[in-house]
């Protein structure tokens, strides 16, 4: 056997196995996104087996791009995982760089800080959703509940009384309603990942030039332009891939919007295609092609960066 | 100087005590849920109990008859156990020729492989269902099995890549002069000098297999279902049955939580794609 077909054929169960597990499935969602194809139909049993006869052309496409839903599942992904971004980063920058230098304990803050990262998403989404942020039971029902028991005592009370008889009585939030769901799903995810990126900052952090930074604090630079100026920078490229990797990530978020919206409403791609796929295969197939072009625009970029550091 | 010396005393220890905060807030809700668990479901939603109770351990002990918790965890283990012993026994060979017989492709199909991860799920969600119910593998082991090995299969190759790349060539070089076969050299010297990367691997596919949520959930109904389709199917008890489905959810996640921390690094080089050093 020669030098070159030994590493080929140790290569080929992995690179055989990940063809099919793409291009099977996925042929047969383009194919199905060109035909009328549904699970129930009296009228026209003739589209409820996949057939080339049931051509569509660009039909269910248009069906999608049409359907209210779309478009509401579009701004909802985007929110869910732009909001999710947004905090992510920040929250992540700033507690890497507080918990970056060592203090007492820092090894059990770090741990108590990554757990959160692995709590399996259902389990994540049952406790905000029922433990903490129901409006009656949860940790914020009782919370509020208190703050106006409280509240109400101290009208009653001589002197100040009027002074807290100018405040509202406070209502707590449902996040079980259409649009707020989608609040609480930010709520827990941020929750989830923040995690992950103080792990990838702190690890980016100590390969920070601390020379450089020694010469800024002889320069009488402050701890706003250090950071600024030195750290801001260093943390350019990782901040770069946990945005796209995240990205990928919760542009498939399916199951925490399942347990905390199902049937109120609120939607992302992933759910709009399991509504979709209840029936209307071809409208499924074409909702799938659109969340593959979506994620594939993220994923270029991060592909590219991710190349340049492959061969080092 | 005196004065920097004192403030600057006084800073650390603010960043101390900012430092603890933080964590605590964000371990909280984790911490909330293992304290509910300890509550009987009527006391978990009354406020007087809120965190002064007498604790029970009755969730636990009738978590059986209340979810059938032993049955999901076996199937979570069994698919997770038997996921990442296929995906090692795939990824491994395949590391291993990449390492240390690059060709000019093998960056290539290195990204070729990372890109399919990025594919999103939910659009060959039809498909999928389709293939599984049409070939009989519905709600089987084995469907659970393969999706579990295929998903991480990318991770787990790219980790073990950067892992044997790190090894140096010399040593399974003289391997082969002493004329040891291919499957000795992966045996006798690969695997002893990578076991930690291995095990490091093993440890993270394993995790990501037992949180995994979309596919466990959508192709499993009953036989081969994962403790995600059982807290899924739990969502909303509607404040009847807070503790003892915290007991399940603690029972769910506390192992892998443990596991966890114990590979915090393997977990950014494994997510980052080695991006991040």
């Amino acid at each position: 056997m020669s030098n070159r077909t030994l590493p080929r054929l140790l290569q080929s169960p992995a690179v055989v196995l990940l063809l099919i597990w793409m291009l099977v499935p996925l042929s047969m969602t383009l194919y199905f996104s060109f035909i009328r194809y549904v699970l129930n139909n009296l009228r026209k049993p003739e589209w409820m087996t996949p057939a080339l006869s049931n051509w569509r052309g660009f039909g269910n496409y248009e069906f999608v791009l049409k359907s209210k839903d779309f478009i509401f599942a579009i701004q909802n992904s985007l929110l869910i995982v732009c909001s999710i971004l947004f905090l992510t980063v920040i929250l992540g920058v700033l507690i890497a760089v507080l918990i970056n230098k060592s203090f007492p304990g820092q090894g059990i803050v770090r741990v108590l800080l990554i757990s959160p990262f692995f709590v399996m998403p259902a389990v994540n989404a049952v406790l905000w959703i029922n433990m903490i942020l129901d409006p009656v039971l949860g940790l914020q029902g009782i919370a509020v509940g208190s703050i106006n028991d409280l509240v109400d005592g101290l009208r009653a009370a001589p002197g100040v009384g009027w002074f807290f008889s100018l405040w509202p009585e406070l209502t707590p939030i449902s996040f079980r309603a259409t649009q707020t769901s989608a609040y609480a799903v930010i709520i827990m995810v941020t929750w989830q990942w923040t995690p992950f990126a103080i792990l990838i900052f702190m690890t980016s952090l100590q390969s920070e030039d601390q020379q450089q930074k020694e010469a800024a604090i002889l320069d009488g630079a402050s701890t706003w332009s250090q950071f600024r100026f030195l750290t801001l920078p260093h943390l350019g490229r990782p901040i770069a891939i946990v945005v796209m990797i995240q990205a990928i990530f919760h542009l498939s978020l399916y199951a925490e919007i399942e347990i905390v919206s199902r049937g109120n409403g609120n939607k992302n791609l992933p759910y709009l295609i399991g509504e979709f796929a209840n029936n209307n295969i071809g409208a499924a197939s074409a909702t799938g092609i659109f969340a593959v072009i979506l994620a594939n625009i993220v994923a270029i970029f991060l592909l590219r960066i991710v190349g340049k550091t492959l061969m080092e | 100087m005196a004065i920097v010396a004192q403030s600057s005393k006084y800073g650390q220890f603010s960043r101390t005590l900012l430092a603890w905060i933080v964590g605590l807030l964000f371990f909280f809700p984790i911490f909330w849920l293992v304290l509910t668990s300890f509550k009987t479901d009527a006391d978990a939603v009354k406020p007087e109990f809120l965190f002064f109770f007498t604790p029970t351990l009755e969730n636990y002990t009738n978590m059986t008859d209340n979810y059938d918790y032993w049955r999901f965890a076996t199937n979570s283990v069994i698919t997770s156990v038997f996921a990442t012993i296929f995906a090692l026994a795939v990824g491994i060979p395949c590391a291993y020729s990449m390492a240390f017989n690059p060709t000019r492709a093998t960056k290539d199909v290195l990204m070729w492989m990372l890109s399919t991860k990025m594919l999103p799920a939910a659009a060959v969600l039809y498909p999928m269902t389709f293939l599984t119910k049409s070939l009989g593998l519905f709600d089987t082991h084995f469907m659970v099995i393969l999706v579990l090995c295929l998903i991480n299969l990318p991770i787990v190759i790219w980790m073990l890549f950067t892992y044997f790349k790190e090894i140096p060539k010399e040593i399974i070089e003289a391997g082969q002069m002493d004329g040891v076969n291919t499957w000795g050299e992966i045996k006798e010297i690969l695997i002893p000098l990578a076991w930690g990367g291995i095990a490091s691997t093993a440890l993270l596919c394993f995790i990501f297999c037992w949180n995994e949520a979309y596919w466990t959930v959508r192709l499993t109904t009953t036989d081969a279902a994962t403790l995600s389709k059982l807290i899924e199917g739990n969502r909303a008890p509607e404040g009847l049955f807070f503790g003892r489905l915290s007991a399940v959810s603690a029972a769910a996640v506390g192992p892998i939580i443990v596991l966890g921390w114990f590979c915090q690094k393997q977990l950014v080089q494994g997510l980052s794609f080695g991006a991040v050093k």
